[in-house]
């Protein structure tokens, strides 16, 4: 089963990072932005428009207290205290929205890392299949992305994903599908909007 | 992609596929079929797949290949199950029928136990049926309805004089009795699943 790290490293240097890192003279929330999603298979492909709200980033104690949880009970503590953390965002896809239960971000160059995970998947691309396998145990949504100084960037996003202990950076991602989302044409949308 | 809607039962009545099973009787005659027909089986289809929904888009390529076409007393054999016997029968039957193509999607291959053409003003329709569904769209969706009883996969395709044009797919469907016609399907599709730039292989 694939493993992805991309967001396995963000999530482990938030919590090196010293709390003031999060204090950036870059936008910071409320804030929001669009993204449009892309997936391809064996046979084709699929697209769709992304719609990722951000009231709040998580506090560097919350943020501490989700990393401990999956150090010391891993996905399925991490899963719990996943859902009793506050509900800082929501992730739109189409008519279905998610909230954000955790979101942090790194100052990246010039522009930013952006994280978000939800306590719940959001989607599990190529369930459909007649042979597909079991989706319990994919309780969350993980999507990371980088934006420039202008507000644009690219990412990923699992939609479905289980959160381990292990690795080099001490934290896995597995999504359900193995094959990542990716999140192409980022944009911050403009204040009001 | 399709993501929300597949959380609603949707029952579709699809009278022309179902004319279709019910026709199988009718032309299925020497008698009725006409003049041979310079295009008919074993013959080979490509078509793009599409789903669009106001979550997003899937497309993928599929081939269809017709080896033959079903003989009318397989399609006696099958009709009178359904009817008999509801839609459990008539998957029982189907799966029984001799295999006459199959559909080709990524490194997937589903076989085809129901094939028929019809001649129209402009060319033909032909409509298949597959002995498994080819895929459940929308059930990735958390919370999806239930896959059970959608045992099959129905397939129309509307061609015309030079091996062009366009279809639809039930890409899990169940097969009832019922309807004006007496025949339904009832696609767990909560989107239509729509053929597009379906063309006939030269061979």
């Amino acid at each position: 089963m694939p493993v992805r790290t991309l967001t396995a490293a963000l999530i482990v240097a938030a919590v090196v990072a010293a709390p003031g890192a999060q204090s950036m003279t870059r936008p910071g929330a409320p804030e929001s932005f669009r993204a449009n999603g892309q997936i391809l298979g064996a046979a084709g492909g699929a697209a769709t428009a992304i719609h990722i709200q951000i009231d709040k980033y998580t506090s560097d104690a919350d943020h501490a207290a989700l990393a401990d949880a999956l150090k010391q009970g891993g996905n399925e503590a991490f899963v719990a205290a996943l859902r009793k953390a506050p509900k800082i965002g929501s992730l739109k896809v189409g008519n279905r929205s998610v909230a954000i239960h955790w979101a942090r971000e790194q100052a990246q160059g010039g522009g930013r890392r952006i994280a978000v995970a939800t306590a719940e998947p959001v989607f599990f691309a190529g369930a459909g299949a007649v042979d597909a396998k079991p989706t319990a145990g994919y309780d969350v949504a993980v999507a990371e992305f980088t934006v420039d100084s202008t507000g644009l960037g690219k990412g990923s996003m699992a939609p479905a994903a289980k959160v381990k202990a292990g690795g080099p950076t001490g934290v896995e991602i597995e999504d359900y599908s193995g094959k990542k989302i990716e999140l192409v044409t980022v944009s911050r949308n403009l204040p009001g909007k | 992609m399709h993501v929300h809607s597949a959380c609603v039962q949707r029952r579709i009545a699809r009278g022309v596929t179902a004319m279709i099973v019910v026709w199988g009787v009718a032309v299925g005659h020497p008698s009725a079929q006409g003049k041979p027909r310079k295009q008919t089986a074993p013959e080979t289809f490509s078509a793009r797949l599409s789903v669009g929904a106001q979550e997003g888009r899937g497309d993928a390529y599929v081939t269809i290949r017709v080896d033959r076409y079903t003989a009318p007393k397989d399609i006696d054999v099958m009709e009178k199950a359904l009817k008999e016997g509801g839609s459990a029968a008539f998957v029982v039957a189907l799966k029984r029928a001799p295999i006459v193509g199959h559909i080709e999607a990524g490194n997937k291959s589903f076989s085809i136990r129901w094939a028929r053409e019809k001649p129209s003003d402009t060319g033909r329709v032909i409509s298949l049926v597959v002995d498994s569904p080819v895929y459940f769209v929308g059930g990735g969706v958390p919370g999806a309805k239930s896959r059970e009883g959608f045992d099959t996969a129905v397939v129309q395709l509307t061609m015309d004089s030079s091996g062009l044009g366009e279809g639809r797919m039930a890409a899990a469907a169940k097969v009832k009795p019922g309807g004006a016609t007496g025949v339904d399907i009832e696609a767990y599709d909560a989107e239509p699943v729509k053929l597009t730039s379906v063309k006939r292989q030269i061979s």
